[in-house]
């Protein structure tokens, strides 16, 4: 980064950006201590930091649209090791939280559309689509999405990244490492795992090469750290939904799992989820529920259906239901166990093969097995998603199984996670209560 | 191949001579490996009346290469095999391997082989311990442990078939066969045993008239696999002469040769050396050098991408391929189906409009 673009860089995003950001955060945590100010009879309060969540977010967008004054920008799948980026100094987008939020704001359809007039298929994964829209037309919610210099895609969460990823090399016509992690139908070989932690040494090489300067080690175990701890953190953050009533649904976690999944290994992410949890355990000293009354309890599997959130969440909360886990949001806690900081690259090899869509289904279900029983769970939703099918096939034979097995209700619920086409409100609302019905006998 | 013998028979007289079966899935794996053990892999591409048993399973998103082989499992039509081999082709097979280990009584061992997505020598030294692993695993099973000269000797009768079936494919559009005739015999690749395919597709190569010129429009067929076979007759129908193949049931698996003295090491090379193809992952800029290359040494005038409904790994890169194609002056087409039912008027329609363009 050359002077004149560093002092560029520290004045739009250190100085005015920052300021500005912590002005709107300020005001919303004024607006939310205000009495009256949240309405919702059904749904507590969002929690207080909630204002500060927004700032973590909205100043990782801004990094990226000033990141071309001299920082190299990587594109990234959610379940791609992301240390190594992140101590070699790399500006990190994940194109999927991305998609996500073009989601949330509605408009992922039109986005997807652009896809499809571009010739791709309406059957592809709606974040591929959202994304690929989004590129063809400029078109974000976000102001500005920087250009990667290096694109990493790692096939532990389904095979589609690795065409659209594919897709975005030939477009951009920058370097693709890919991390292939062999899927795990059973438990994990040694060979896979040497298999994946050569690549990471490969994909060091070609960072390093990009970004024009060398992996620091002691930068690398320290990103580690911060990884473990946030996704520590994180675990404790959703275990705090075991506690009756639950202080955060998974509705909620599926928007504060944004730093888990795009700010990891950075010091702010740890800072924001220890004040997260300091909160919720504060809840839970007082009983104060996420869904004020709380009658039953649901766990959910899949993707969230990211335009129709709101919608899921209030119309359970009417009915007294909190869902209080998802395999979804666990998935970002469930390894730190294996993140090692002082064996960063081979602790790297091991956790990045162990996500939960890198596994079978077999090990899907004892997931929803063991989470009905610790977060005392009265039923399951099952989101069928047409566009994620590394998630959703097994879910049939998964929820006849648990019904059976635990007698507990599970409903396949099907949607799309981020193309509003496939949801029709009315069809769901009367899928919804009848299972509801059926919870509540 | 008039005489050539159906699956079933081949099944049967395998079975006599006391051998065993195994059902394999799409796309890639080593049939020198199997064969090594006295197992014939018998592939399952799911098309033919395999009904919708796999519904009872399987979301309606799920492509019909997968809910065509379920149905065939659940159905009983794959009784004889012994033993079930997934390769890991794709998140559906992905899925339907994981189904049959987890939720689905496969009734049968289950074998998945996964495949790196990547070329490079740790790609390459994976690949060659996961043949490893299932040699091990059909050792196990069989009771017989091959020696590296068994595994070289079936290696070799397997490159013996392939280049039989490449000189078949050199030729596709030449020899006067209808599409559908030619496609029975190059797919007789999918259950003969290796030099039984080489007896028999080099006998068809001699026996059969050879045409200056192809007789049709030139044209390159791409997909994953030409089902229901009403598709060629279509073709044949709207005067197309397809001259080139990149099915991943055929084309796809011309394989490279290998010399590599260990016999994994062979393998292993040998399936990542193939033609480059979506379900390999491949990167796009080869998949379409590949095709117009293709293209240009057949003199193709269009190209028919005759894609499995639901289909990733095939629908990322059609847009690029068709681009690139018609940047080559190449017609294209893109149809969509599900190989369980029989093909559209429509289609028809569509594929005669192509062909009018280029009368
Ligand atoms: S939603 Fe599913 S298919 Fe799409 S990128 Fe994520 S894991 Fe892959
Ligand atoms: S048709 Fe496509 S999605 Fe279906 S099994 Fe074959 S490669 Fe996979």
């Amino acid at each position: 980064m050359s002077l004149a673009n560093q002092l560029r860089y520290h004045l739009n995003v250190s100085i005015v950006g920052n300021s500005v950001l912590r002005l709107q955060r300020w005001q919303g945590e004024w607006q939310m201590s205000r009495p009256g100010s949240w309405q919702n009879a059904h749904i507590a309060p969002p929690v207080a930091v909630a204002p500060r969540l927004k700032e973590l977010i909205s100043r990782h967008y801004l990094k990226g649209q000033y990141a071309h004054l001299g920082r190299k920008v990587a594109w990234v799948t959610s379940g791609a090791p992301v240390e190594f980026l992140v101590a070699l100094g790399y500006f990190v987008l994940y194109p999927e939280n991305h998609a996500a939020v073009c989601g949330i704001r509605r408009m992922s359809e039109s986005l997807c559309t652009a896809a499809e007039d571009a010739g791709y298929s309406p059957d592809l994964c709606s974040y591929a689509r959202t994304d690929i829209g989004s590129v063809l037309t400029g078109k974000t919610p976000v102001g500005k999405v920087p250009r990667p210099d290096v694109l990493v895609c790692c096939t532990n969460i389904c095979q589609t990244v690795l065409f659209w990823y594919r897709v975005l090399a030939h477009h951009f016509n920058v370097p693709l490492i890919v991390i292939d992690t062999p899927f795990l139908y059973t438990e994990a070989t040694e060979r896979a795992v040497a298999y994946v932690k050569a690549q990471l040494e490969d994909a060091v090489i070609v960072a390093e090469r990009v970004a024009g300067r060398s992996l620091g080690f002691d930068k690398l175990k320290q990103a580690t750290r911060y990884s473990r701890q946030a996704c520590e953190l994180w675990m404790k953050i959703m275990e705090c939904g075991q506690h009756r009533p639950a202080p955060i649904t998974a509705f909620d976690e599926f928007f504060h799992m944004a730093p888990i999944v795009e700010m990891r290994g950075e010091a702010f992410t740890v800072d924001y989820y220890a004040a997260l949890l300091a909160e919720l355990e504060q809840r839970k000293a007082n009983n104060i529920g996420a869904v004020t009354v709380e009658s039953k309890r649901l766990l959910w599997d899949n993707l969230p259906v990211w335009h129709r959130v709101r919608w899921l969440s209030e119309m359970l909360a009417e009915r007294q239901v909190a869902l209080v886990a998802s395999t979804y949001t666990n998935a970002w806690g469930e390894l730190a166990h294996l993140v090692d900081p002082e064996r960063p690259m081979e602790s790297a090899a091991t956790v990045y093969l162990h996500p939960i869509l890198n596994r079978g289904t077999g090990h899907k279900l004892k997931t929803m097995r063991r989470m009905v029983d610790d977060y005392q769970a009265d039923g399951v939703i099952l989101h069928s998603d047409r566009s994620c099918k590394p998630y959703s096939i097994g879910q049939i034979g998964q929820r006849n199984r648990l019904a059976d097995e635990l007698g507990a209700p599970a409903l396949l619920l099907e949607a799309d996670h981020n193309d509003p086409r496939a949801f029709s409100n009315e069809q769901v609302a009367t899928r919804l209560s009848a299972f509801l019905e059926l919870l509540e006998k | 191949m008039d005489s050539t013998p159906t699956r079933t028979q081949v099944i049967a007289e395998h079975k006599r001579s006391g051998g065993r079966i195994a059902a394999v899935f799409p796309v890639h794996y080593s049939r020198a490996l199997f064969r090594a053990f006295n197992i014939l892999p018998v592939e399952v591409w799911g098309g033919g009346r395999t009904g919708n048993a796999g519904d009872a399973h399987l979301q309606a998103y799920t492509c019909s290469v997968v809910r065509g082989v379920l149905s065939a499992h659940l159905t009983g039509m794959l009784r004889d095999a012994e033993l079930y081999c997934v390769p890991h082709t794709c998140d559906s097979l992905q899925g339907l391997g994981s189904l049959f280990l987890d939720l689905v009584d496969p009734g049968r061992p289950v074998i998945p082989i996964y495949l790196p997505r990547d070329e490079g020598p740790a790609a390459v030294a994976f690949m060659a311990s996961e043949l490893r692993a299932i040699y091990d695993r059909l050792a196990e099973l069989t009771g017989s442990r091959p020696s590296d000269a068994d595994l070289q000797r079936a290696i070799d009768r397997e490159c013996e078939a392939d280049s039989v079936l490449a000189a078949m494919l050199e030729l596709q559009g030449r020899l006067a066969l209808p599409a559908r005739a030619f496609y029975a015999a190059a797919r007789s690749r999918e259950y003969l045993p290796a030099e039984q395919f080489a007896a028999a597709g080099r006998r068809l190569l001699e026996t059969t008239v050879r045409r200056e010129e192809p007789a049709g429009v030139p044209i390159l067929l791409s997909g994953i696999v030409p089902e229901p076979e009403e598709i060629l007759d279509q073709l044949d129908a709207a005067g197309a002469s397809i001259v080139a193949d990149d099915m991943a049931c055929c084309g796809r698996r011309n394989y490279a040769m290998s010399t590599n003295s260990d016999p994994f090491g062979r393998m292993a090379e040998q399936i990542l050396g193939g033609p480059p193809d979506s379900t390999r992952g491949v990167a796009v800029e080869r998949r379409l050098a590949h095709l117009l290359s293709l293209a240009s040494a057949r003199r193709v005038r269009a190209a028919v991408f005759y894609e499995v409904k639901f289909c990733e790994p095939e629908a990322f890169y059609l847009p690029q391929l068709r681009r690139g194609l018609e940047e080559a002056g190449i017609k294209t087409l893109a149809l969509e189906v599900d190989i369980s039912e029989r093909p559209s008027h429509q289609i028809a329609t569509r594929i005669e409009a192509l062909l009018e363009t280029l009368a």
